[in-house]
């Protein structure tokens, strides 16, 4: 099979993956879609030099997140920034209100964590295990742990304020 | 809302994602493809501009070339022309073949090096066309003065106040040509490091 044809192949699989971090890095679409194309092209940049050591889940988390990382570093817009109209709905006809209300409480929360909390919360949520995030953010497994013990204690305090 | 009830409502998210996928080839391909090339998208436009102008100053040259009379007016008209014509296509020919290199067709390292050269002969072509700026500056001279002034240049009394003038002019284009050119090496050094990374 060609480069071409597997990088594409392995787009279409994660592109929901490359979504949601553009979506959580972001405060409108407009930035989104840029973030989405830098991430795009970041992965094709480094997809020679993917070994196929790690997993491609993992690679392409790592791409994803430092790009999200370097984009806010550049632009200086660290922290607190998203606010989501429409989350999941960007990509599909079928709109349930509901739903989006929901995520967008969801996302409110997230978005009151710092840049590398959000990059731990997003791979919690996506049911990566400890020793996987730390492959992925290149953190030890038992600093990972500490961390995501402090966001969830973060979080629920939150979540009792509101 | 909990955690779990976190963890549940993104995996509800995920699933829907999963059934919403709507890139197609075509779209990812172009998203990498277009990310190098607006690199060079806001130099393009000020080339583009300044061609145009050009272009309009070549025709008005064309349009009252019949007023140039002595050799000196008539071969300052053709090298002014000339000029006005040729290092626009030249510049803007380089630039697009920079921004339109294919960078998805090769591997990294022939994408570089074509890359290397390409960035090699439009700074090459930049630097010259500078020097040639600084002629072009002394032979629109006598055709400025023909074509505007319907005077001579030679026979023109010239003033201290005109060689100083002159003097300022030339001082402004040195620096100007001098930033021109450096904005054109940052630019090329960006869009190298893009591709370096590659490796």
């Amino acid at each position: 099979m060609q480069r071409e044809e597997k990088f594409v192949r392995i787009i279409k699989q994660h592109e929901g993956v490359i979504f949601k971090i553009t979506t959580m890095y972001t405060d409108n679409r407009d930035d989104q879609k840029d973030l989405y194309q830098d991430v795009v092209y970041q992965l094709w940049k480094s997809f020679d030099s993917f070994r196929a050591e790690s997993k491609i889940s993992t690679w392409m988390y790592r791409i994803a997140l430092n790009t999200a990382l370097t984009r806010l570093k550049k632009s200086k817009r660290m922290g607190n920034t998203i606010s989501i109209d429409r989350v999941v709905m960007q990509q599909t006809d079928n709109y349930n209100p509901e739903f989006e209300e929901k995520l967008k409480v969801l996302y409110t929360h997230i978005k009151q964590l710092n840049v590398i909390e959000k990059g731990l919360m997003l791979l919690l949520l996506e049911g990566k295990k400890y020793d996987e995030i730390a492959e992925i953010t290149g953190l030890s497994p038992s600093n990972v742990g500490t961390k995501i013990s402090r966001i969830k204690q973060k979080l629920t305090k939150q979540i009792i304020k509101n | 809302m909990e955690i779990e009830e976190m963890q549940a409502l993104w995996s509800d998210m995920s699933n829907q994602l999963e059934q919403q996928k709507k890139l197609t080839n075509e779209i990812i391909m172009n998203m990498t493809q277009e990310r190098y090339s607006k690199k060079f998208q806001t130099v393009s436009i000020i080339e583009s501009i300044g061609a145009v102008i050009c272009f309009i100053g070549a025709g008005y040259i064309l349009l009252n070339f019949e007023k140039l009379n002595s050799w000196l007016e008539i071969s300052s008209g053709i090298i002014t022309l000339s000029f006005y014509i040729v290092l626009p296509i030249i510049i803007l020919r380089a630039l697009r073949a920079v921004k339109k290199l294919n960078i998805l067709e090769k591997n990294n390292k022939e994408t570089l090096h074509e890359y290397l050269l390409k960035k090699k002969k439009l700074l090459m072509l930049q630097k010259y066309s500078i020097y040639a700026c600084f002629v072009l500056m002394f032979a629109q001279l006598p055709v400025a003065t023909k074509i505007l002034l319907n005077k001579d240049f030679l026979e023109i009394p010239k003033s201290i106040e005109s060689y100083i003038g002159l003097s300022l002019v030339l001082i402004i284009a040195i620096f100007y040509a001098r930033w021109g050119y450096n904005y054109y090496v940052r630019l090329t050094n960006s869009a190298e490091k893009i591709l370096k990374d590659l490796e």
